[in-house]
Formats: structure tokens, C-alpha cells, sequence
């Protein structure tokens, strides 16, 4: 709307004063609105939707002010001492060491220190809570399991759900390397370590799809650890966990069968889950429902048939590394099967 | 002989004394805590009385860098009062180490009072 | 008849004192040992190493230019950010800082050379080859892969290939090299400095590179032991990180960062030093603070050490040994704060004059105060719970190393180049090569911050473009390559033909420290003689100072023998103590590095047998090194060294240099020794029961059987040395040979206590860490026996007298670490077990 206002404003001299004031409150908004969406994004930890993530950001805004505001003064120090006309009195050096270099950063520093201790344990709570979410880093991908409160165990992988306003404590382990697991707009990472247990709270605020990855480096494809995180509301987590419980669906459509057959006879079950069906493997990820999922190869690929066909003809392009061998043998038609059958386990 | 006024290793041993003090007292105060946390409380269990060991040791850290402080500042105090700015008397390497010791003893103790306040705000082994 | 003229005389002397000083020319040339021959050397090729790695950073850089780009396999990009990362820390960082010390210190010290000219060729040679090996391993596609921290188990069982094993022994061995420059820097500052040079005079130089040197003494132990237990495990299958077999990943990590911490200090402060150099010249005034600034590098340097675990904040530590080592981390910001404000206020009490190395020490100032800020940021654990392996954490670090360590680097190169070049960089391109580094870095790096905070974790050769990460990562690509242009023109800078283009004048920024009393050109003889000290810039209070320095009116002006000598001088108020007799030129030490790093270059490739046969000839080769070069005994007890001053050319015990050496380097090899032990109850810690349940320990008699008899070897070398003294010879072998009789009996007995047993090394973490005990403290004794019968030999040679026993005194200190060691290692294995 300014903007309109300001290209029909007559070109008089008040008007180019008017419009130079326009454009500075312009160019603050424009910064304002930048910085917003330079935070944003499904994995910015600086656009936080959820507990622990709120409270490390305004920790960040606070201390990145400060960061600012002592940077520019030991600047401004400097441009000074060097560029000085007047000479500077005899106590002048002992003020500005003992006053700059020692009083100054205690009373920051220890006011730091302080809210940072303090805020420590409320990120570390829950951590004797009984989990509920048991996930486990593999080479390169998401092992997830849900304990439901009827004590039922939900196996899944490569996606986790979350309903908003409610704590849930993961616990974390390692089926190979080391691992960690971020989701940056939920909570800071906490590392999967083979042969030790870690626990991780995460308390989404708002509902949201976000993305997570895996933060420690592990090998050929680790820039292709990633997951998908749908934070939705109570209700709908709930009956999404109920039918993650139920196994497969058959197959819709004579193609779906033709895969679900190639599938068996193929071997596939051999690494693969796949509840309510002959496959029953656990070297790779479970495909109960893989169709009903966000995005498939560990948040690399989307979750459409072409996708699948891609992923079952060169699994190693997509992901170096992956120990899933190619099935770039099989005739076209089988592929698409394939993915017909996959594409449809919602 | 006549210009070394005290043996030389006591000199130099003194300027590193304060912040040995610190090192020590910070792997104490780790090595308690893990081990409590470990072998006896278990992940979520009380860290009680490792933090009143944290309290103990400070208190002797504390005590062991006064002592250390008090050394220096005697060192510290002009042997004999002499043009300021000339350096090279053996008062002047005693001034020196004196101040030098005392300044690191100073941030040896603030150090210590920093690792104290953990014990302060963290209460269990989680 | 007329007496010479007191010309005649200085002339005469000073072709002699160059005679014995002359580098040697021809092939011969790589056989100098001389510090302004091998410092040369030495930084030239760290130097060169930063530039590969840099250009492994552009091939990132290019492949991370756009979201899901495949320019680099990520296989290569793996290896390349690997080779990278390890290149700038091991082969630049930590040598640079080595080589320019090398270079200057014995010139800021007024001394010919420092005290083991050879120890520093040796270590430059172990650099170059393993430099040259761990570098051309990635144009085989053989490079590590593991990130510079090497985290097992991926680098353990996930990573079969030769690339770990290249670095876990590469690095190993130029480990090795640095701890031989730290020693040499050590007892160089403290034992060579000219007389009158009292502790309170020192230049804040040779502070900083003591404290940079002590810091390597106690830092790079940890990650040699650490990399030992990792290349057995890789080797031979004990499961020191396996959990599989009761090992812990967390265990390497540990001992990893306790090197790394204080690593990224012992870089920052001799740049630090340069700085501190540099700015009392410019500012046209003594440095303010001089006290506070030896607080700030001493402060810095030992609370560096209590740090390591915030690198660790994520790997779920109870919350007390995160915030104890939060709280660390908080205060160190302080004494690396103090420092800045002194040199500040020094500024602000001057008269700035400008020039290029001026303008990097601003820029190094603006981007380190930067770095430092955001260091005290992921100090926090809880943001750093956020922050930590993103980029976030990559801009920090870059902006402590460019502002902390490489800025500082190129001010020096531009102050200090007449040194070494004996004419000016150029100024225009000077300032140029500034503009193009400082702004190229912070278009690079300043964006990186928020990249890490959008989500994007370190070490990814690629990102989806849905990740919305592209513009800023595009930008970070601009960025550096403007920044590699402004390294190119430096380059050019250095490299440029420059014939045509005068001299620079005799001390040309006008500086009053040590270093600028060189002629231009240089002399190999370093300085004509050593001059009496009284102030910490002498070149501007001590009237007449280089007069009767060039006249050689000082210490040591003449070498009569024609032999290479400096003093030694007493550690506090720097007394003349004695006069040193230094090596000249020699094919021993490269020979020696080839040796050595034949055991670790082999090793790689698990050629072992013929890697124990470069071992044993490297032994061959260090036993020719001592006997023909160290301790020899004099042809005069004393010998006038000028200005009225008679010293004694021999010492031994504590007040020799070799004691101290020694000393130094047992000081570090027992903190490996340490860190062995930290394994076995770290493994306790982690374990509910250890010695785990059906296993039996060692036992306690063979253990116990050999204390008794290593202390009796002790006991022998003891009163071997005595002997010596009272001149009782027979005596004195029958101690030195029964001492290696009882060291070798007793090295058999420590060995039988886990063999009697039969425990296996390879079923699981607690055996294996016994075995490595054991082995490591035998190994101890054998060379301790080896010490026992060289000094056998040397006394029947005739090198060895009652009054020049100077070999005798090192061994027996050898033997007094060796002793606390195998008392240690009884004590753990087989006294441990009764109590837990």
C-alpha cells in the first residue's frame, strides 16, 4: 500500500523528503519482515515450535544482542585508540584493562553463566521419565518404535508423529556409528551412542510438519539421515497410532497384487517387515504402512510412486552407501508393480 | 649468587600453584560427579552427596588459594623502594612474579566459584 | 712488531665465528640443522600445507554452492573435508606456530641457535614425510573419511580401508615431531636467553611459545595414547571401543578432546605472541600490562585443559559435567579478553603508525572478538544443545582460527619477512590481500551462523533445496573464493621475483625487541655476540646496544675451535651458567625420520614385520645420533666466552640441557601413560562389574614379582651413578649391567602375570586394556636396559668419566619415571582388582 501511495506522490521537493522518510520506515519493516523469513523454515531452529526449542532461541536473541552490542563497543574501542587526539591520562590504561578486560565480562559473564545453569535442568527433565518412543540410529536411517500405553509396541520408521502439548520422552540408541538426532524446531540434538542409552524430551507447541536429520557424521550418506516430524493435534495422533498398529493392507488393484507377489518371490522380505504378510526381515525399514508415509529413504524422497520406482531401481544414487542392493534388473513393469504395491500400504 | 634473593624453581613453581589449585579442584568435582552418577545414584538419582563433596573441595580450594594469594602479596610488597620504571633489579623479578601469581590467583578462584555454582543449580544426575 | 688493531681482531674473529656457522651448500644443504636453515623449512611447508587444504575448502565450498549438486562424489567430499580438517590442525596450525617459533625465538633470545638443533631437523623431517604421505593419500582415493575427529565405531569397524590407519599413524608420528619442537622450545626459553634477561624481561614472545610448548607437552599425550588404543583395536581387534566387546565409543572422545581443546589454544596464543610483537613497534611504545598479559597466556593456557567436555554436551553426560565444564568455558573468556585490552591500551598510550601488519591485526581483532563471543554463546550447553555439529559451530571455529591464529599469521609474515627475505613485502599488496581476505571471510563465514541455526548440520555433501538453505550457502561460496583471492595475492607476494628491489634497512619498522639486531642480509651465526640484557626493548634503552653487539663486545664474540657454542643461562634471572657446544650439519636426523616413519608408514599398511625392522633400525640410527653427537666431553674443562667471563664447557644433572629435555619429554610421555589409565577406570565407570565376572586378573604374583625386581633395576642405575662419581668403574658396570638384568627379568615377570592367566585381548575391553598396560610399561624397561648398557658401553669408551657423567644422570631420571610407571601399572592391575 505505500508503495502504491509513494509512486503517485507529485515529485516536489517535499514530496522526495517525504518520500526518503517513507523509505527508511520501508527498508526497517523490510528488515524486520527479512529477518522473519530468514528464520523461518522445517528446520530452523530460530522459528521454534516447541518447548525446548522456545526457550534455547530466546537464550540465542538475548546473548546474539549482547554478542552485538560487545562487539560494536570493542570496536568503537578501537577505532578510538587508534584515531585519539587528546592524550589520554595515566590511569587510562589500568581503567580500561581492569574496567574492559576484567569487570565488564565478570558481571556479564557470571549473569550468563548463571542463566544457563539454571535453564539446564528444565532441558534435561524427563529424562527418567518412562519413554514412550524408542528410536535407533542405523546406517542410513530411522529405526521407530512406539510403546502404547496399553503396552503395545508399534514398530515403524523414518517418521515420527507427535501430538501437540504433550511431553514425549524418546529413548535413543544406536544399531551401528554414532548418531544424533535433531529437529531443530522442537529441541537441541542429543547423540545415539552404540552401547549406551540417551534420552531426549521433545514438547511440540504448535502443530506443523518439520524436519529432522541426523547431526553427527556418519558415513557415506549422512547428509541423507533426515525424517519427517508431523506434530498434529491429540486426537489425530491417536488414530494414527492406532492404525500404524494394524497390519498391512491388502493389496487395491490387481497391479498392487502383482507387486505384493513380486515382492515375496523376490526376497524383499528377507531385509523388510511388512506385518500381515510373509515378509519379515529387520535389516531395513519396516513398510508396514511406508505408503501412508511423508517422504520415504529416510526424509530423502517423496512418497509417490515414482519415487519408489527410483528408489528400487538405484537405491545407491539416491543414497550412497545404502545396503540396499538395485533392482534395476527387473523389467520396467515389475518396478512399477512394485511401487503400485508399496506406494499403496497406506 | 648474590642477585637471586630466593631459590629459582620456588619462584617459577608458585606462578603455576593457583591455577593447579583450579584443575584440581575441577577434576575432583567431575570425577565425584560421574562416578556418583555412574556407580552409585544411577541416571536420575540425587546428586546429594556429591554436591557436598563439590561444597568440600571448594572450601579447600578456596582456603589453598588464599594461602597462595597471601604468598605472593608478600612477594609482591617492594623489597626495598626504588626507581619505578627500572627493571632490572631483583626486586623487580619479584614484583613481578609476586603480581603475576596474584593475578592468577584471582581468576583461579573466580574459576572455582564459577564450577561451585553448578552445584548450586543442578540437583540430580540426570 | 705491532699488536693487531682491534679491527684486525673482530674481523679475524668474525670469519671464524662464520666458518663454524656456515650452512652447508650443495646437496649438503639438506643436512642443516641450524634454526634459520630449518625454521625456513618449516614454516615454508606448513605454509604450503594450508594452501592444500585450502583448496580443499573451495572444492566444499563449490559443491555446496547449490542445493543437491554432484559435483563431488560424497565419497570424495567425505575425504575431502577429512583431509581438510586434519591438514589445517596438524600440518599447519600447530607447525606454523612451531616453525616461526623456531625461526625467531633464538633471535629474540640473543642465542646462535636453540638447544637441540638437531631435535628440530628431526622433527621437521618427521613432518615433512608424514605431510607428504597423509596428503597424497587422497589423490589415491585413500584418504580418511572419518572427520578430523575420527569418531569410532565408525572409524573403527565401519571404515576397513587404509584411510584411518593413515591417520592414526601418520598423525602419530608428527605428533612425535611436535612434542620434539615443544621440548627444544621449552628448554630454549627457559635455559638460553641472554644473560641479564630476567624472567620479568623475557619478551612476551617467549612467553607465549612456553606456554604454547607446555600446552603441546600435556595435550598431544592424550591423543597418541588414544590413537593407539583405536589403530590396536583396528588392527589386532581388542575391543577398546567396540560394545560389543565391553569397549565405549565415549572413551575416544574423551581422550580425543582433551587433546582438542587445548589444541585450538596452543594455536591461538604464539599468534597471539606475533601480535604481541608487533604492536609495542607500531604503537612506538613498550607493551602496558606486560604482567596481565603473561596472566592471560598462562591463564588461558591451563584452563584450556577443562574444557574438553563441551564438546561433549550432547552425548547425554549428567548435567553436572556439563555445567562443571560450561562454567570452564565461561571463564576462560576471561583472560583471552585481558590480553586484547592490554594490547588496546598500549595502542591508546602510543602513536599508531600504519602499515599492513597493522591493518591484519585489526581485521584478526574484529573477526576474533567475534568468534570469541560466539564461543562464549556455545559455552551455554543448552544453546549449544542447538548450535553444536551445525554450521553455527563452523563459523565459530573459523572465525577463532582465521581472527585467532591465521590473520595474526600474515601480519607476522609482512613484519617479519625482512628477516628471513632481506627485503620488504609489498605494502600495496599487502593492503590489497587484506580488503579481498577480510571481506571474502566474512562473506563466507558471517552467513554460516544462521545457515547452521536454518538447520544445517556439519559435514552433509549436499542439502535438499526444499531445505531452503541454498542462498546462503551460495553466498558462503562467493565469499570464499574472494577470500581465496586475497591468499593468492599474498602468495604472489612472497613468491614474486624481487631482485631488482633493494635491501631493507637494518631493523626497518624501527622495533625495539632482539629479533631486528640482525644485518641485512642475515648471517648464519644469528648474532655477532650475545649481548648483556637490562630491558625489555633494548634496542631502544641500551645506549650503544647495537654497536657493541656488531663489535662483538659481548658474550661469545669468537669460535676459537671453530665449534658451534651459546650460552646457557640460569631459569629465573637468566646467570650465565655455562657454555653449550651445539651439532652442526648432519644426515643423521633426516636418516632418523626416515626410520621412524618407516615403523608408521609401514604399519599402515600392515606390513608389521617389516615395520618392526624400520623400528629397530630407527633404534640403530638414534643410538649412532647420541653417541657420536650428544654429551661429549670437552677437550678443556672451561673456556673464556668474553667479557671477563669464565664458564665451564660440560654439565650434567639438572643443570644440563639434556637433563632438562629429558625430563621434559618423560613429562609427556608418562601424561600418554595417564591417559592409558584414565581407559582402565573409565572402563570401570561404565562397566557394573570389572574385571568382568568369569574373567581372572592378572593376578598378583607375577605382577608383584616384577616391582620388586624394576625397583631393583632402579635401585642399580641409582647406585650405578653413584659409583660413577667415586670413580669405582667396575662397580659402576656391575650396577648398570645387573640394572639392565633386573629391568629385563623384571619386564618378563610383568608380561607372565596376564600370560599365566590367559587373558585374551580380544574378548573384551578389560584384558585388552591390562595387556596395553603391559606392554606399554615393559616397552619402558626394555629401553630403560637398552639406556642401561649404552651407558656401559660409553663408560668403556671413554665418553663417560667420573666428573662427565652427563648420560648417566639422564638415565637415571629416565629410570625414576620408569619405576613410577611399573609401580603404577602393578598397582592398577593386580592391586585394583582386590578393592573393587
Amino acid at each position: 500500500m505505500t508503495r502504491f501511495a509513494l509512486s503517485s506522490s507529485p515529485d516536489t521537493a517535499s514530496g522526495r523528503r517525504r518520500r526518503a522518510t517513507i523509505r527508511a520506515t520501508d527498508l526497517a519493516l523490510l528488515a524486520g519482515v527479512a529477518a522473519l523469513v530468514a528464520c523461518a523454515g522445517p528446520q530452523s531452529a530460530l522459528d521454534p515450535a516447541g518447548r525446548g526449542a522456545e526457550r534455547i532461541a530466546e537464550l540465542f536473541w538475548w546473548m546474539t544482542a549482547g554478542t552485538v552490542v560487545v562487539w560494536a563497543a570493542v570496536m568503537a574501542l578501537a577505532f578510538y585508540v587508534s584515531t585519539r587526539r587528546r592524550e589520554p591520562g595515566p590511569r587510562a590504561p589500568g581503567v580500561l584493562i581492569v574496567g574492559g578486560g576484567v569487570v565488564l565480562p565478570v558481571l556479564v559473564l557470571t549473569a550468563l553463566l548463571i542463566w544457563g545453569l539454571a535453564l539446564l535442568p528444565s532441558l534435561l527433565a524427563g529424562v527418567d521419565a518412562e519413554p514412550t518412543l524408542f528410536v535407533t540410529g542405523r546406517q542410513f536411517w530411522w529405526e521407530v518404535v512406539y510403546r502404547t500405553s496399553d503396552g503395545r509396541v508399534v514398530p515403524l520408521a523414518n517418521e515420527l508423529r507427535l501430538p501437540v502439548g504433550r511431553p514425549a520422552v524418546l529413548q535413543l540408541d544406536s544399531h551401528d556409528v554414532i548418531h544424533s538426532l535433531w529437529i531443530p524446531a522442537l529441541a537441541g540434538k542429543v547423540d545415539m551412542i552404540p552401547g549406551r542409552v540417551t534420552r531426549l524430551t521433545l514438547e511440540p507447541s504448535r502443530t506443523g510438519v518439520f524436519r529432522g536429520l541426523c547431526a553427527e557424521y556418519c558415513g557415506l550418506s549422512h547428509a541423507h539421515m533426515a525424517f519427517v516430524v508431523a506434530v498434529t493435534e491429540e486426537h489425530e495422533f491417536a488414530e494414527w497410532l492406532a492404525h500404524q498398529a494394524e497390519p498391512a493392507s491388502a493389496p487395491a488393484s490387481p497391479l498392487a497384487a502383482r507387486g505384493q507377489e513380486l515382492l515375496l518371490a523376490h526376497g524383499c522380505g528377507a531385509c523388510h517387515t511388512i506385518r500381515g504378510t510373509l515378509a519379515d526381515g529387520d535389516v531395513g525399514p519396516d513398510l508396514t504402512h511406508v505408503g501412508g508415509r511423508l517422504s520415504i529413504a529416510a526424509g530423502t524422497l517423496s512418497s509417490d510412486p515414482r519415487a519408489f520406482q527410483r528408489w528400487i531401481e538405484a537405491p545407491e544414487q539416491v543414497k550412497p552407501g545404502v545396503h540396499m542392493p538395485a533392482f534395476a534388473m527387473l523389467p520396467q513393469a515389475d518396478r512399477e508393480a512394485l511401487a503400485a504395491y508399496l506406494e499403496g500400504l497406506k | 649468587m648474590t642477585d637471586e634473593s630466593r631459590p629459582p624453581r620456588e619462584n617459577l613453581w608458585l606462578l603455576t600453584a593457583a591455577p593447579f589449585i583450579w584443575l584440581a579442584h575441577l577434576l575432583l568435582s567431575y570425577i565425584t560427579g560421574a562416578v556418583w552418577c555412574a556407580k552409585i545414584a544411577g541416571r536420575g538419582g540425587s546428586l546429594g552427596a556429591a554436591r557436598a563433596a563439590i561444597a568440600v573441595y571448594t572450601l579447600l580450594a578456596l582456603a589453598g588459594l588464599a594461602l597462595v594469594g597471601w604468598r605472593a602479596m608478600r612477594r609482591r610488597r617492594p623489597v626495598e623502594p626504588g626507581p619505578a620504571r627500572e627493571y632490572d633489579a631483583p626486586g623487580d623479578r619479584d614484583r613481578f612474579l609476586g603480581r603475576t601469581t596474584l593475578l592468577l590467583t584471582g581468576l583461579s578462584a573466580l574459576a572455582v566459584v564459577y564450577a561451585a555454582l553448578v552445584a548450586l543449580f543442578i540437583r540430580s544426575c540426570r | 712488531m705491532s699488536e693487531p688493531s682491534p679491527e684486525q681482531v673482530g674481523a679475524e674473529q668474525a670469519a671464524r665465528l662464520l666458518k663454524a656457522w656456515e650452512t652447508p651448500t650443495g646437496w649438503r644443504y639438506w643436512s642443516a640443522v641450524n634454526n634459520s636453515a630449518v625454521g625456513v623449512w618449516y614454516t615454508a611447508s606448513s605454509f604450503f600445507f594450508f594452501l592444500f587444504a585450502g583448496v580443499l575448502a573451495l572444492m566444499m565450498r563449490t559443491q555446496l554452492a547449490v542445493p543437491d549438486n554432484d559435483l563431488l562424489s560424497a565419497d570424495l567430499y567425505n575425504q575431502a573435508f577429512t583431509v581438510h580438517g586434519s591438514v589445517m590442525m596438524f600440518l599447519f596450525a600447530i607447525p606454523i606456530f612451531e616453525a616461526i617459533a623456531v625461526l625467531l625465538l633464538p633471535q629474540m633470545l640473543g642465542a646462535r641457535d636453540l638447544p637441540f638443533p638437531r631435535l628440530s631437523a628431526f622433527g621437521f623431517w618427521c613432518f615433512m614425510l608424514g605431510g607428504i604421505f597423509l596428503c597424497g593419500s587422497i589423490f589415491f582415493d585413500a584418504a580418511p573419511r572419518g572427520g578430523w575427529f575420527m569418531y569410532p565405531p565408525l572409524t573403527s569397524k565401519y571404515q576397513p580401508g587404509i584411510g584411518a590407519d593413515m591417520w592414526l599413524l601418520g598423525f602419530s608420528f608428527i605428533e612425535v615431531a611436535a612434542i620434539a619442537a615443544a621440548v627444544e622450545l621449552i628448554v630454549g626459553t627457559l635455559k638460553c636467553r641472554p644473560p641479564g634477561m630476567r624472567i620479568n624481561l623475557v619478551p612476551l614472545y617467549a612467553w607465549y611459545t612456553l606456554v604454547a610448548a607446555a600446552m603441546v607437552l600435556f595435550a598431544f599425550p592424550p591423543l597418541i595414547a588414544g590413537s593407539m588404543l583405536l589403530e590396536v583395536e583396528r588392527a589386532f581387534g581388542w575391543p577398546f571401543f567396540d560394545p560389543a566387546g565391553g569397549g565405549d565409543p565415549l572413551l575416544w572422545q574423551h581422550l580425543f578432546w582433551l587433546f582438542g581443546h587445548p589444541e585450538v589454544y596452543i594455536i591461538f596464543l604464539p599468534s597471539v605472541a606475533l601480535v604481541a610483537m608487533m604492536v609495542p613497534t607500531f604503537a612506538r611504545r613498550p607493551v602496558v600490562g606486560y604482567d596481565w598479559i603473561v596472566l592471560s597466556a598462562i591463564g588461558t593456557g591451563f584452563l584450556s585443559f577443562g574444557l574438553w567436555v563441551h564438546h561433549m554436551y550432547t552425548t547425554g553426560l549428567p548435567g553436572v559435567s556439563l555445567g562443571l565444564f560450561s562454567a570452564a568455558s565461561t571463564a576462560v573468556a576471561i583472560p583471552t579478553g585481558v590480553q586484547l585490552f592490554c594490547f588496546l591500551a598500549t595502542i591508546l598510550m602510543g602513536r599508531v603508525t600504519r602499515s599492513t601488519p597493522m591493518l591484519f591485526m585489526f581485521g584478526s581483532l574484529a573477526i576474533f572478538v567475534l568468534g570469541g563471543l560466539t564461543g562464549v554463546m556455545v559455552a551455554m550447553a543448552p544453546f549449544d544443545f542447538q548450535a553444536h555439529d551445525s554450521f553455527f559451530v563452523v563459523a565459530h571455529f573459523h572465525y577463532t582460527l582465521f581472527g585467532g591464529a591465521v590473520f595474526p599469521i600474515i601480519a607476522g609474515f609482512y613484519y617479519y619477512y625482512p628477516l628471513v627475505g632481506n627485503k620488504m613485502l609489498s605494502e600495496r599488496l599487502g593492503r590489497l590481500a587484506f580488503w579481498l581476505m577480510f571481506i571474502g571471510f566474512n562473506v563466507a563465514f558471517l552467513p554460516m551462523h544462521l545457515t547452521g541455526l536454518r538447520g544445517m548440520p556439519r559435514r552433509v555433501f549436499t542439502y535438499p533445496a526444499a531445505a531452503g538453505l541454498g542462498g546462503l550457502n551460495l553466498v558462503s561460496t562467493i565469499g570464499a573464493f574472494i577470500l581465496a583471492a586475497g591468499v593468492a595475492v599474498i602468495v604472489w607476494d612472497l613468491v614474486r621475483p624481487r631482485s631488482r628491489e633493494p635491501l631493507a634497512p637494518r631493523n626497518p619498522w624501527d622495533a625495539g625487541t632482539l629479533e631486528w639486531v640482525q644485518e641485512m642480509p642475515g648471517k648464519p651465526w644469528g648474532i655477532r655476540s650475545i649481548p648483556q640484557i637490562d630491558s625489555r626493548y633494548p634496542l631502544w634503552d641500551q645506549p650503544d646496544f647495537l654497536r657493541n653487539i656488531d663489535e662483538g663486545r659481548f658474550y661469545l664474540p669468537d669460535a676459537e675451535e671453530g665449534l658451534r657454542e651459546t650460552l646457557v643461562t640460569s631459569v629465573v634471572d637468566a646467570r650465565p651458567l655455562f657454555c653449550q657446544r651445539l651439532p652442526g650439519p648432519s644426515f643423521v636426523t633426516p636418516l632418523a625420520a626416515l626410520t621412524t616413519g618407516g615403523f608408521f608408514i609401514l604399519g599402515t599398511f600392515k606390513l608389521w614385520s617389516l615395520a618392526l625392522a624400520s623400528l629397530v633400525a630407527a633404534l640403530l640410527v638414534f643410538v649412532f645420533w647420541l653417541w657420536t653427537g650428544t654429551a661429549r666431553v670437552p677437550e678443556k674443562q672451561e673456556k673464556d666466552v668474553g667479557c671477563g667471563l669464565t664458564l665451564p664447557l660440560y654439565a650434567s644433572g639438572s643443570s644440563s640441557i639434556g637433563w632438562w629435555g629429558v625430563f621434559i619429554t618423560m613429562l609427556a610421555d608418562f601424561t600418554a601413560y595417564v591417559c592409558l589409565v584414565f581407559g582402565y577406570f573409565f572402563f570401570w565407570t561404565v562397566h557394573a562389574d570389572f574385571p568382568p565376572a568369569p574373567v581372572q586378573g592378572p593376578g598378583v604374583l607375577w605382577p608383584g614379582l616384577a616391582a620388586l625386581l624394576l625397583v631393583g633395576a632402579w635401585s642399580a642405575t641409582w647406585l650405578a651413578r653413584r659409583w660413577n662419581r667415586r670413580d669405582r668403574g667396575r662397580a659402576c658396570h656391575l650396577g648398570l649391567l645387573g640394572g639392565a638384568g633386573l629391568a629385563a627379568l623384571g619386564g618378563a615377570a610383568l608380561v607372565a602375570g596376564p600370560l599365566a592367566t590367559g587373558l585374551d585381548p580380544t574378548s573384551h575391553a578389560y584384558p585388552a586394556i591390562v595387556w596395553l598396560l603391559v606392554i606399554w610399561t615393559a616397552a619402558h624397561v626394555g629401553i630403560g636396559a637398552i639406556m642401561h648398557l649404552y651407558c656401559s658401553a660409553r663408560r668403556l669408551a671413554g665418553h663417560m668419566t667420573p666428573r662427565h657423567d652427563a648420560d648417566l644422570g639422564n638415565v637415571v631420571l629416565y629410570w625414576h619415571f620408569t619405576v613410577l610407571t611399573a609401580l603404577l601399572t602393578v598397582a592398577v592391575i593386580a592391586g585394583f582388582p582386590l578393592l573393587a
